[in-house]
């Protein structure tokens, strides 16, 4: 059997057992074991391979940044951060539509998942956007759209595994974030603004009332500037910083805010535990899946068509990776789609003369999009589940917030200097940079 | 509140799919779960304040990464029985009788022909890696690949139990249409 062939079983295979109902992982693992089969490699280090693809320390970082999310979604000390946004933001047009956003950037610079953010935002301002008459369509569509903010602003866990993976700085992809995760998020406001629902008209807040909501939302707001602050100082690592804040939130935002909810720290944990192990088992699976794809020589095959339409130019091959990464995030979760992919973005990225960290970005802001696209997109799933509307409807209302994502990717992709701006000023290696051999300053390549 | 619902240590969630005999080993995973978790950001904490006193224990990245390891399996395990793991589709949630049964089966199938390549390979991966150690602490590398057959016992056991519950009491359940509704309806 030809390597193409056997790529497509395994491929088919994934898909026939995953939309059957088996779960990603199993799906995963049962079609590289029946695919190696018809190669000279043997089971058992297949098997080794789930083993070897989590023994990587950058990817201790994920369950940290889970952590963090559960802890403060779980005890409630977002509450405070909500009413920054709400004073700051509240009196605009489609007011409770605006502090969802806000607060999700907010929320996004604390902790690495989607999922925590929709959990917050569906239990806390949906009740209340249900009562102001928002169609909770539309609360379902923005709460998810938001969402995707948390794995673009840094910490991200996407951005940690594609990091882990990729061999990219992750301090260098956390900073590159940043630019398209904010335009998202102004994407959103200004699509509220102009074309959301109107909610009720509210006053705006003195400014005493602002500056008393931003005194009690202090102590949480320090997270982001402890993991950035950390990891740019070179204090700590990312998963050393997701560590830390883990702990601050521990030792200091709960007892301060919700005293009580310390009986509930080893329920916390354990829940965190087992969500932790889900996407790392898939990534398990996943790394056998891509290491196949690599022995199997799919980055040839998959480059031969793409420079056979994209020729070697740079934005043309990324705006075809965009395409094939919209197809693929509308199906599988990003966590195994960037693993699964990582050898063919690799030989793309080399091909096109692409810096890795620019990829990078552009690869993570086309999967976020797929967070909110059906059939699977995992955080529309969960924000229509828990705002009680049926996915058909609240995929409804997303079609026209596609436009904020499809305008970012491609100013992602066109404006890499404005892109690798940040990186480039506060971590300069992490884009290629090198220290001046006089000493002074850096020589970035082009 | 759904989400505490989530978050017990014994889902009643699929109920007719589990025996009552195995609930203690779900809650004993849960804990696990907990206890791994727990213990590398433990270990993690005191490697920075190990290494920022100048004193560094170079084991504790090795006892992290070991957590951090059996408890990527260990939540593994657990998610089977909890039907927690990712998936790609809930369509067979939506089918019912004879078509429904037979997916379900076929599903249960995969992934208990999975859990045997699991133990069988990754037994023999842990005995081999008995003569491979990590530096510098010189822990047998087993000690971390010894939980991929564990954990595939566990799997192919929680297979089981849903393949004969299911067999028996059928696979719909009441939480095929749960509502996690926080609003009302």
């Amino acid at each position: 059997m030809s390597n193409g062939a056997i790529l497509c079983l395994m491929a088919f295979l994934f898909l026939l057992f995953g939309y059957m109902g088996v779960p990603v992982t199993f799906a995963l693992i049962a079609g590289v074991l029946i695919s190696v089969q018809f190669t000279q490699i043997s089971m058992q280090s297949m098997v080794g391979q789930l083993f070897h693809g989590i023994d990587s320390e950058a990817l201790l970082a994920v369950p940290f940044f889970l952590l963090v999310g559960e802890l403060m979604a779980s005890s409630d000390v977002v509450q405070r951060m909500i009413q920054l946004a709400q004073t700051l933001v509240g009196h605009l047009r489609g007011g409770l539509a605006q502090v969802v956003t806000l607060f999700s950037m907010f929320f996004a610079g604390i902790s690495g998942s989607s999922t925590a953010d929709v959990a917050v935002l569906s239990r806390t301002v949906a009740p209340e956007m249900d009562k102001e008459g928002y169609d909770r369509a539309f609360t379902a569509a923005l709460i998810a759209s938001a969402s995707t903010m948390a794995n673009l602003i840094p910490p991200s866990i996407m951005a940690i595994v594609y990091g882990a993976t990729g061999n990219v700085s992750i301090g260098g992809l956390f900073l590159a974030g940043v630019v398209p995760g904010v335009l998202i998020g102004i994407g959103l406001m200004v699509y509220s603004y102009f074309w959301g629902p109107p909610g009720v008209k509210k006053k705006r807040a003195p400014f005493a009332e602002v500056a008393e909501a931003a005194r009690a939302s202090a102590l949480p707001m320090v997270i982001p500037v402890i993991i950035m602050g950390g990891i740019l100082s070179g204090w700590f690592t990312p998963t050393e910083a997701g560590m830390i804040a883990a702990i601050y939130v521990i030792v200091v935002l709960i007892p301060v805010f919700r005293p009580r909810h310390v009986y509930e720290l080893p329920r916390d944990f354990m829940y965190a535990g087992l969500l932790y192990s889900l996407p790392l088992a898939a990534v398990a699976a996943a790394s056998a899946f891509g290491w196949m794809v690599a022995y199997l020589r799919g980055p040839d095959i998959v480059a031969v068509y793409i420079t056979g339409i994209a020729g070697t130019s740079g934005p043309m091959i990324m705006f075809l990776l965009v395409v094939l990464f919209v197809i693929v995030g509308d199906f599988i979760d990003a966590v195994p789609a960037i693993i699964i992919f990582m050898p063919i973005i690799n030989k793309l990225t080399e091909i096109g003369n692409i810096k890795p960290l620019h990829m990078g970005v552009v690869i993570i802001t086309t999967l976020v999009f797929g967070l909110i696209t059906p059939p699977y997109g995992l955080s529309l799933l969960v924000a229509s589940k828990y705002v009680g509307v049926g996915f058909g409807r609240a995929v409804v209302r997303s079609l026209p917030l596609y436009a904020v994502f499809f305008l970012t990717i491609a100013f992602v992709v066109l404006f890499p200097d404005v892109v690798l701006w940040l990186p480039k000023a506060l971590l300069p290696e992490s884009v290629g940079c090198f220290k001046s051999p006089g000493g002074a300053g850096y020589i970035c390549p082009p | 509140m759904a989400e505490q619902h989530h978050r017990a240590l014994i889902l009643r969630r699929h109920r007719h799919l589990k025996w009552r005999s195995f609930d203690w080993l779900e809650a004993l995973l849960m804990v696990l779960c907990g206890v791994c978790i727990s213990m590398f950001t433990l270990a993690s904490l005191c490697d920075v304040v190990t290494r920022a006193i100048g004193m560094p224990w170079l084991w504790l990245q090795q006892a992290t990464t070991a957590f951090f390891a059996w408890g990527v399996f260990v939540g593994m395990a657990a998610a089977t029985r909890r039907n927690d793991h990712f998936y790609l589709t809930e369509i067979t949630k939506r089918l019912s009788g004879a078509p429904r049964s037979a997916i379900e089966i076929a599903n249960r199938l995969i992934v208990l022909a999975v859990s045997v390549l699991l133990t069988w390979f990754g037994w023999k991966n842990a005995i081999l890696d008995l003569g491979s150690y990590r530096m510098p602490s010189l822990i047998p590398l087993t000690v971390y690949t010894g939980i991929v057959p564990a954990a595939g016992v566990l799997i192919g056991l929680f297979s089981v139990e849903q393949l004969v519950n299911g067999w028996r009491n059928g696979f719909e359940g009441p939480e095929d249409g749960e509502n996690v509704a926080v609003l009302p309806e």
